[in-house]
């Protein structure tokens, strides 16, 4: 390969000047001309019947424009079953879905508005545990569930509430455990937590008549999807169809799918062309957009002796909440690797998306993955520890190496896992006890490790073009959501064209200009759409190189490209600026396009009987990390000392980046590791939604931390890259529970680590002790 | 209600009409059309709206605007320093402090504060400092470092 220029280079992000200058405008900072302002009204019934609304006072408010309810939206959405009104019908399935909604002049207006909408409810039972919920004889959260529109994929279950049933099945695992001289079985809890992104969900939304085009404008991480999924619930044709993305505030799953969207949308066709704008506030943002599962894992493990896995059975119910969501793929794509990335003959996992009246779970950083490897990460540990093996030894034994056939089925290349446990638990001093500062306190080292696939098979299009003053403008579907993808993607176009990275420009997300693109979602990205550009790129240097040929009298072969220009390998002084051939070719308003794609050919869906796919995953994502914490015994509080984080990214091109993605995504692990949790009743009621009482991680909360960059290079990836953007947070907990279950000699299986489940740990294994 | 309200808003003096109970957070995004302060909460717990008061930095949806009379406001599009960037914007830009970008701007006005009052702050006192400010995308380290730089780049002038 030729020597790099930019790529593996710690490039400054490229879209951070406007954010340090407070110019960079966000979805909910966007103001349309003549914009009218959207309140929702939401359900405050867990789980009722809809008597009647009476929307009448409301409407004679002066300054209302529209109040709108299912009668005037009668449509359903969802990505894999179409199961989420617009707005509720007939009946409210969770405290928080929106009934009805008001557009007016102000916001003032419209929340006055809103509070003269009368609903009659009637009550009917309420499910708060996805366990309970799934029992023979519950009522149906959704009657019709049987006629809801679906994907192929949901094969339905003979238990009620559940919306998917994933099914691994590889040897016998009876036969398994009757071969293992150790048998382990635990009941593992993970709850629900949130997404918190720092800007709060919003949309706008216009209908203009006229032309009988749609405009909405959402920082949406998949408007392609999002313009599909709306597509196929209004029955309109695509073409009338346009998302504009704003700058977003993050996302880290929250912002797919359709959350703010539907009510926009429904308002937007009663407001005679105006825009109009739904800003959800933080209260409503928790209550009502979306949620992790919650997950109750049943784990069990055979082993032998020397340590050998031969079996594990998993049993999985992940709480979907009212909707489905992308609850089906969690179930799978979390369900599919939950026991671990190791070499297992005998394995059964039963995964169930069941569904409970309270916020919608969906797609959350991670994926599924961090509820696995809690409850299989540390039963690792515990299994270890009874053989009296090294938690390191035991791994290491059994792990995914190179050429490994996974237990579904598939020959795994490119595997850094080995590495990264290496070097993770050598940056924590791994073996060598660290003092406690007084009595009292305990202090342990753990570590967890993990494997992440990635939606597969999946598109990206990329369109490079260059203008004729040399400026490059990258097409791209990607959405900047902060996880650094303009800065990456114009690296790769800077690479490609070799031009200056202030050369590079980063055309904003439109669906009416911009090519196709899954989403930006599953660390996708830098992979997909890095793939795409790079081809994008590298067409237009072709196109470029043909032109300049003639203008150069060289022979295409002999000619180069470097610093803007491209020259002749064996005269470098005989040069002409890319730009100058674009114009004498075209033009001064010329403009060479390249053209991209990138697709996983070879991607083959998951068996549904078996689980089993020979290429389940365009890549995979591996990652060890080590904490170690100091426990108080008394209180039962959990400080961390340190926490290392080795991500194998096959090829870190922007090495500034991957180590702010992984330190991003190991804090928002230490939350859900310590104290997060979103509290719901069982009346079906967010008791904490808000920053004062929803414990996000602040400064004072992190401790040091060590990011390691692995490069296990993946041979398809754009110069050896995987992804990143999730696994930062998918080991975190379990290691942390390992770490702490070290410290004091007990285990604590429920999430978060807060100091009343640490302590009562502590004093039940006290009591049973003295028993 | 209406009241008529006399400002210094980025060192420039304005008079605007706005109902008593309008947040300053809303009077800033909405009435002025200044939107690089954000609305994170909305109830004072995360500081992504904070500006400076009267010297002071505080949460911008905790102010009413009835209060407001005389106020001198300055907000993250009066932290530049002529046209050049203030240090601590800088520093974020060169170290990383940014990703979504959504906290930084009241992150930087916190940080200013910090460093107004303490030129030579010690890792703690900035993880102190900068603990009512949320981020959801850095883990602070890369925030830390920043306040540090510019901690360095402000001294440095001072010594010039």
């Amino acid at each position: 390969m030729a020597e790099l220029t930019v790529i593996g280079k710690p490039v400054t992000r490229v879209d951070v000047n406007e954010k340090v200058t407070g110019e960079a405008i966000y979805g909910y900072d966007l103001v349309l001309p003549n914009m009218l302002y959207g309140k929702t009204l939401f359900s405050l019934k867990a789980h009722a019947r809809i008597k009647n609304i009476n929307t009448e006072k409301a409407k004679k408010l002066p300054g209302v424009v529209t109040v709108v309810t299912a009668e005037d939206a009668p449509w359903t959405h969802g990505e894999s079953i179409k199961d989420k009104p617009f707005l509720a019908q007939g009946k409210v399935r969770y405290i928080g879905e929106p009934v009805a909604a008001v557009a007016a002049e102000d916001e003032d207006i419209a929340q006055a508005a809103v509070k003269l909408i009368e609903v009659e409810y009637e009550d009917l039972p309420v499910y708060t545990e996805p366990e309970e919920a799934c029992k023979p004889g519950c009522v149906a959260i959704h009657e019709d569930f049987a006629k809801y529109r679906k994907v192929d994929f949901i094969v339905g279950s003979h238990l009620p509430n559940v919306a998917e049933h994933f099914k691994l099945r590889t040897g016998d695992v009876e036969i398994g455990f009757k071969q293992s001289d150790l048998v382990v079985e635990e009941r593992y809890f993970v709850p629900i937590i949130q997404h918190a992104a720092m800007e709060p969900h919003s949309a706008h939304a216009q209908f203009d008549k006229e032309s009988g085009r749609l405009t909405i404008w959402v920082a949406n991480d998949a408007p392609f999807r999002a313009l599909h999924e709306i597509t196929e619930s209004l029955n309109m044709p695509k073409e009338k169809i346009r998302f504009i993305n704003p700058l977003q505030g993050g996302g880290f799953g929250s912002k797919g799918g359709l959350k703010v969207e539907p009510i926009a949308v429904a308002l937007a066709f009663h407001t005679n062309g105006r825009p109009v704008r739904v800003k959800f506030n933080r209260e409503e943002t928790f209550i009502s957009t979306l949620t992790r599962h919650e997950a109750v894992v049943y784990c069990k493990s055979g082993v032998k002796k020397d340590g050998t896995l031969m079996a594990r059975e998993m049993t999985i119910y992940w709480g979907a909440g009212a909707y489905a969501e992308k609850s089906p793929t969690v179930c799978i794509r979390g369900s599919l690797p939950a026991p671990g990335p190791y070499r297992i003959p005998h394995v059964k996992v039963d995964g169930y998306a069941v569904y409970t009246n309270k916020p919608v779970a969906g797609s959350y950083r991670g994926y599924g993955i961090p509820q696995g490897a809690w409850a299989c990460e540390q039963q690792m540990d515990e299994i270890a520890k009874r053989l009296g093996m090294d938690p390191v030894e035991i791994r290491m034994k059994n792990i995914f190496v190179e050429g490994d056939v996974s237990y579904w089925g598939e020959r795994l290349h490119a595997v850094g896992l080995k590495e990264t446990l290496i070097k993770a638990t050598e940056a924590v001093d791994w073996g060598k006890a660290t003092e406690a500062p007084r009595p009292g306190v305990k202090i342990g080292k753990g570590f967890a490790c993990i494997q992440k696939p990635t939606r597969s098979p999946t598109t990206s299009n990329a369109g490079v073009m260059v203008n004729s003053k040399g400026e490059v403008t990258v097409l791209a579907g990607t959405v900047e959501i902060g996880q650094g993808c303009n800065t990456i993607l114009s690296q790769v176009a800077a690479e490609e064209l070799k031009v200056p990275m202030e050369k590079v420009f980063m055309h904003p997300l439109d669906t009416d200009i911009i090519p196709y693109d899954a989403s930006t979602t599953s660390s996708r990205s830098t992979y997909h759409m890095g793939n795409a550009v790079r081809r994008a790129a590298i067409h237009a240097r072709q196109q470029i190189t043909e032109a300049a040929g003639p203008m150069l009298e060289a022979n295409v072969q002999d000619l180069d490209f470097g610093d803007g220009k491209v020259f002749l390998k064996d005269q470098p002084q005989m040069a002409l600026p890319i730009g100058e051939v674009v114009k004498r070719k075209l033009g001064i308003n010329g403009i060479v396009r390249g053209d991209g794609s990138y697709t996983y050919e070879i991607g083959k869906d998951l068996d549904l009987e078996t689980g089993h796919s020979d290429h389940a995953s365009a890549f995979y994502m591996y990652a060890t990390q080590a904490a170690e914490v100091a426990v108080d015994e008394e209180s039962g509080r959990v400080r961390l000392l340190r926490m290392s984080a080795a991500h194998d990214v096959g090829k870190a091109i922007n090495p500034l980046n991957c180590v702010a993605q992984i330190e991003g995504g190991v804090a928002m692990g230490i939350g859900s590791a310590l104290h997060e949790e979103m509290v719901v009743d069982k009346t079906g009621k967010v008791r904490n939604p808000s920053f004062l009482d929803y414990h996000l991680v602040t400064s004072l909360d992190v401790p040091k931390m060590i990011p390691i960059i692995v490069e296990c290079p993946e041979p398809e990836g754009p110069y050896g890259a995987k992804g990143l953007g999730e696994p930062g947070l998918a080991p975190t907990p379990a290691a942390i529970g390992n770490a702490v279950a070290d410290a004091l000699g007990v285990r604590v299986y429920d999430l978060p680590l807060k100091p009343e489940n640490v302590y009562w740990a502590i004093q039940n294994k006290r009591k049973k002790d003295a028993a | 209600m209406k009241k008529k309200i006399q400002l210094t808003l980025n060192g420039k003096s304005t008079s605007i009409e706005v109902p008593n109970h309008r947040l300053l957070l809303d009077l800033l995004r909405d009435e002025i059309g200044l939107t690089g302060t954000k609305e994170g909460c909305g109830t004072g717990d995360c500081g992504a709206c904070t500006v400076y008061l009267n010297g002071k930095p505080v949460n911008s949806c905790l102010v009413l605007s009835g209060e407001l009379d005389g106020a001198d406001i300055v907000t993250i599009e009066g932290l530049k320093i002529g046209p050049e960037l203030h240090p601590v914007q800088k520093a974020f830009i060169q170290d990383g402090g940014a990703q979504c970008g959504y906290c930084t701007p009241g992150m930087l006005m916190m940080s200013k504060a910090l460093l107004d009052e303490n030129p030579n702050p010690t890792e703690e006192e900035i993880r102190y400092a900068l603990s009512g400010n949320l981020c959801r995308c850095t883990g602070y380290a890369k925030i830390i470092q920043a306040v540090q730089d510019a901690a360095v780049m402000i001294r440095n002038k001072h010594v010039q």
